[in-house]
C-alpha cells in the first residue's frame, strides 16, 4: 500500500512538471489550431537558459526561471514568425511537421553549443523528508510549488484579465473576435509567447528535478502531448488534469513494468483517447 | 449613412457571389434584404462588415471609404455585425461576452453592462452562465446586446430569428424595432421576409448576386409579383 501511495505522490509531482509545457502546447493549439512538436526542444532551451543563468551567472532559481521564460518566448516567437506562420496557409499538418524540423534544428544547436554532457543546477543538497514510510524530496516540492504557482498565475491571467479573456475569445471564435476590434494575429503571437515561455519554464523545472542534456525536452514530448490529448487539446484545465493523470499513470506503471517501458503509458493513453474519446476528458476547447 | 456601390465579392470556392450590388441605408432607417437562397444576402453583410474582402466596388460609412479596411478597423469605425451563427463566445460567460464587446475604458464598462442588464433582464439572470448554455433566443439577445455595447453607428443583422421559436421570434422583432425607434440605422437579412419588410423603411430584393428590385418595405411586401416570386406567395 505504501508503494502505491508513494507512486501517487511521485506521480502528482511529476504531473505538475508535465503540466506546464502541456499548458503551453494546448494554449498554442487553442488559438492557432496546430500541434507545436517543437515544444520538446523548446523545453530543453528553457532548461539550458535557466542553467546558464543559475550555474554560470549565479542567479537564484526564481529569477533564472523568469529568464528562461523570456528567452524561450523570444525563441518561440522568432520560430513562429520566421517559419511556422508562413506555412499556415498550407494547413495544420504542414505546420506541425515543420515544427518537428524546427525542433531538430534547436536540439542540434544546443548540442553544438553545450555538448552532450549531463549538467546539473547549482542547488544546495537537501536530505529527503521521510514520514509514514514515504519519502519526498524538498527539491521536488519546491519544483512542484513553482509549477502550481505558474498554473495559478496562468488561470488567473486567463480568467481575470481583459487580455486573457481576449485570448480565450480568439480561441473560441476568431471571426467574432475581429468584429469586436480584437486582432487575432496579435493575440495569436501573444499566445505563442505565453505557450513557449511556459514550455521553457517547464524545461527549467525539469532541470531542477534532474540533470539536463540536449535531449531532455524531447523525452518530455510524449507525456506532454499525451497529457494535452487526454485533457482535450485546447483545454488548459484539461492539460493540467491530463498531466497529473499521466504522471500518476507513469509512476504506478513502475510497480508492475520495468522503467524502460514507462513511456508506453503516454503512447497507450494517446491510442485509447483517440480511439474512444477523441475530444479528451474535457471534451472541447475551453481555454 | 451606409453606401454600398457596385460590390463584387465571393469566396475561394465561388469567386463572384456578389456581382455588382448597390444598397444604401439612411440615418434611422431599417432596411431589409430579401431574396432566394444563394442570392448573396449574407455574403453582402459579411463584405460590409469586413469579414470577406470586396474584389470591386466601395463601402462607405458616414462618407468615409472603408472598403480596404479589415473587420477590426470597421468595428472601430462604427459597424456592428450580428452573425447568424456563432455570434457569441460560447466558452465565455454572458458577463465576459459583454465585457469584451465594450470598446472603452474598463472603468465605464461595468456601468454600461449594468445598463444592458437593465434593458435585457434575461442577461442579468444568466450573467454567470456560459454563453453556449443559453437558449437560441437568449443567445440572440446576448449577441444583440454585445453589438449595442459597441455604441455602433450602423447595425448589420443576419437572420436574427433563424431557428427561434415563434415566441422568441416575436420577442426578437420587438428588440429590433426598439433599436430602430432609437434611431439606429439597421441593415438586416431576415428569413421572415414578409414580416420584416412590413416594418422596414425600405427593402432590396437580391437575385443571383445582383439587385432585382427595391422600394419601400411595405410596398415591396404588398407587391404581388415580389410576393409570388420571393416571399412564398
Amino acid at each position: 500500500m505504501t508503494d502505491i501511495i508513494q507512486a501517487v505522490i511521485n506521480g502528482v509531482l511529476t504531473g505538475a512538471l508535465i503540466a506546464i509545457p502541456a499548458m503551453g502546447l494546448t494554449a498554442i493549439f487553442a488559438v492557432l489550431r496546430y500541434v507545436n512538436f517543437a515544444i520538446g526542444p523548446l523545453a530543453t532551451c528553457g532548461a539550458f537558459a535557466a542553467w546558464v543563468l543559475n550555474f554560470r551567472y549565479g542567479w537564484p532559481v526564481l529569477p533564472a526561471m523568469a529568464g528562461s521564460f523570456v528567452t524561450v518566448a523570444a525563441i518561440g516567437l522568432a520560430v513562429e514568425q520566421a517559419a511556422l506562420a508562413r506555412l499556415r496557409p498550407s494547413g495544420a499538418l504542414t505546420v506541425a511537421i515543420a515544427s518537428i524540423a524546427v525542433g531538430i534544428i534547436l536540439e542540434n544547436v544546443l548540442r553544438f553549443s553545450f555538448g552532450n554532457d549531463l549538467r546539473a543546477f547549482d542547488l544546495p543538497l537537501m536530505r529527503d523528508w521521510r514520514f509514514w514510510g514515504l519519502r519526498v524530496g524538498p527539491q521536488q516540492l519546491q519544483t512542484a510549488g513553482i509549477a502550481v504557482a505558474m498554473m495559478a498565475g496562468v488561470f488567473a491571467f486567463l480568467r481575470f484579465t481583459r487580455y486573457g479573456k481576449a485570448m480565450r475569445a480568439v480561441a473560441d471564435n476568431p471571426d467574432l473576435a475581429r468584429l469586436f476590434r480584437m486582432e487575432p494575429g496579435r493575440i495569436a503571437m501573444a499566445t505563442v509567447a505565453l505557450g513557449t515561455g511556459l514550455t521553457g519554464v517547464g524545461g527549467a523545472l525539469l532541470g531542477l528535478d534532474s540533470a539536463i542534456d540536449p535531449m531532455s525536452g524531447s523525452r518530455l514530448l510524449l507525456p506532454v502531448f499525451a497529457a494535452a490529448v487526454l485533457g482535450g487539446l485546447g483545454s488548459i484545465p484539461g492539460a493540467v488534469a491530463g498531466a497529473i493523470l499521466i504522471g500518476i499513470g507513469e509512476e504506478l506503471s513502475l510497480l508492475v513494468i520495468p522503467a524502460t517501458y514507462r513511456s508506453a503509458i503516454g503512447f497507450l493513453t494517446i491510442l485509447l483517447v483517440l480511439s474512444f474519446r477523441p475530444g479528451g476528458l474535457f471534451g472541447e476547447r475551453a481555454a | 449613412m451606409l453606401e454600398v456601390e457596385g460590390l463584387v465579392a465571393g469566396y475561394a470556392s465561388a469567386e463572384r457571389i456578389l456581382k455588382g450590388v448597390s444598397v444604401h441605408v439612411e440615418p434611422g432607417e431599417l432596411v431589409t434584404l430579401v431574396g432566394p437562397n444563394g442570392a448573396g444576402k449574407s455574403t453582402l453583410l459579411k463584405v460590409v462588415s469586413g469579414l470577406v474582402p470586396a474584389r470591386e466596388g466601395h463601402v462607405r460609412l458616414g462618407g468615409a471609404d472603408v472598403t480596404r479596411q479589415g473587420a477590426a478597423e470597421r468595428a472601430r469605425a462604427g459597424f456592428a455585425f450580428v452573425m447568424q451563427e456563432r455570434n457569441v463566445f460560447g466558452t465565455l460567460t454572458v458577463a465576459e461576452n459583454l465585457e469584451l464587446a465594450w470598446p472603452g475604458p474598463s472603468r465605464q464598462m461595468a456601468e454600461e453592462r449594468a445598463r444592458m442588464y437593465g434593458r435585457y433582464p434575461v442577461l442579468a439572470e444568466k450573467r454567470r452562465a456560459l454563453a453556449r448554455t443559453l437558449s437560441g433566443g437568449q443567445r440572440q439577445i446576448l449577441a444583440m446586446a454585445m453589438a449595442l455595447m459597441t455604441a455602433p453607428k450602423m447595425l448589420l443583422l443576419d437572420e436574427p430569428t433563424a431557428g427561434l421559436s415563434p415566441k422568441a421570434t416575436e420577442e426578437l422583432f420587438e428588440v429590433v424595432l426598439g433599436l430602430r425607434d432609437l434611431g439606429l440605422p439597421i441593415l438586416m437579412v431576415e428569413q421572415h421576409a414578409l414580416e420584416a419588410l412590413e416594418v422596414s423603411s425600405r427593402g432590396y430584393v437580391l437575385v443571383s448576386g445582383s439587385n432585382a428590385a427595391e422600394g419601400g418595405g411595405p410596398d415591396l411586401a404588398a407587391d404581388p409579383e415580389i410576393r409570388r416570386l420571393f416571399l412564398g406567395g
